[in-house]
């Protein structure tokens, strides 16, 4: 199997999040994951979509988050793309919050992201944004060198 | 989010539905719990049976909702907690804090002992 790409852009409204779910299901039928690997992968999809809507574009539904879904032979690769500011990623990741705090409404996304997917990383955007790249290796997968 | 009001004797039972994600929803969570904790019914139970899923903000305003009725001498346990929430809630160490039943007869029992 060839990659397959994907690619739904949609405003900025929490409304959207339920398409993301279903295209989570969708785009990943058919492959080698485990039911559990199924749900973390929707859950962190949908946490980087958030994140992307929130606090990347402030919910202004001028501004779109783009979300790009990757199905190669041995993993998922999704791609979200909002249009704000960015942050230091590195940096937050030395600092990052304690997610049993309950004096933390906020702050949890990247911790579960982080824990529930094989990698993630930030990138800013050369026009302007940021891309969060997460990665999900299937269960017969991840075998095989990195590129 | 949508949301239903039962009791079970002394406790609270909210049934939700929907999708708890943030936004307008962590108002209406808030509003319901400081309404109830007026009430005097401060021995919640919320039943996430109807709930289809959930993000950390969903996770954040359920905290919000325990703390705030744990500041007012009440409580806040979760109900039918599916297995995506139950992930949330356990790579984030939340199962610790939450206390979680697949038995609403339980759940109920469970401010009686």
């Amino acid at each position: 199997m060839a990659e397959e790409t994907f690619v739904l852009e949609f405003p900025s409204s929490y409304k959207w999040l339920n398409m993301i779910d279903l295209m989570c299901t969708e785009i990943t039928a058919g492959m080698d994951f485990s039911k559990d690997a199924l749900n973390e992968i929707s859950i962190s999809v949908i946490e980087a979509c958030t994140n992307a809507l929130e606090h990347g574009n402030r919910c202004c539904p001028d501004c779109d988050v783009k979300a790009v879904f990757r199905r190669r032979p041995d993993r998922l690769v999704v791609e979200v793309t909002d249009c704000g500011e960015g942050f230091d990623f590195k940096d937050y990741l030395k600092h990052i919050p304690d997610p049993s705090d309950i004096h933390k409404k906020r702050g949890r996304g990247i911790f579960i992201m982080k824990a529930m997917m094989d990698s993630l990383d930030y990138v800013k955007v050369e026009k302007g944004g940021m891309k969060v790249i997460l990665e999900k290796m299937t269960d017969g997968g991840g075998e095989e060198d990195d590129d | 989010m949508k949301y239903r009001i039962r009791e079970a004797g002394k406790v609270t039972i909210i049934d939700l539905s929907g999708k708890l994600m943030g936004g307008y929803d962590a108002d209406v969570f808030r509003d319901l719990v400081h309404e109830l904790i007026e009430k005097g019914m401060k021995k919640i139970i919320v039943n996430l049976a109807g709930i289809k899923w959930i993000n950390s903000t969903g996770v954040g305003i359920l905290i919000t909702g325990y703390t705030t009725l744990r500041k007012n001498r009440g409580d806040l346990r979760l109900l039918n907690v599916s297995k995506k929430i139950e992930s949330m809630l356990y790579v984030t160490k939340l199962n610790l804090i939450f206390e979680c039943f697949d038995d609403e007869q339980e759940a109920v029992a469970s401010y009686t002992r």
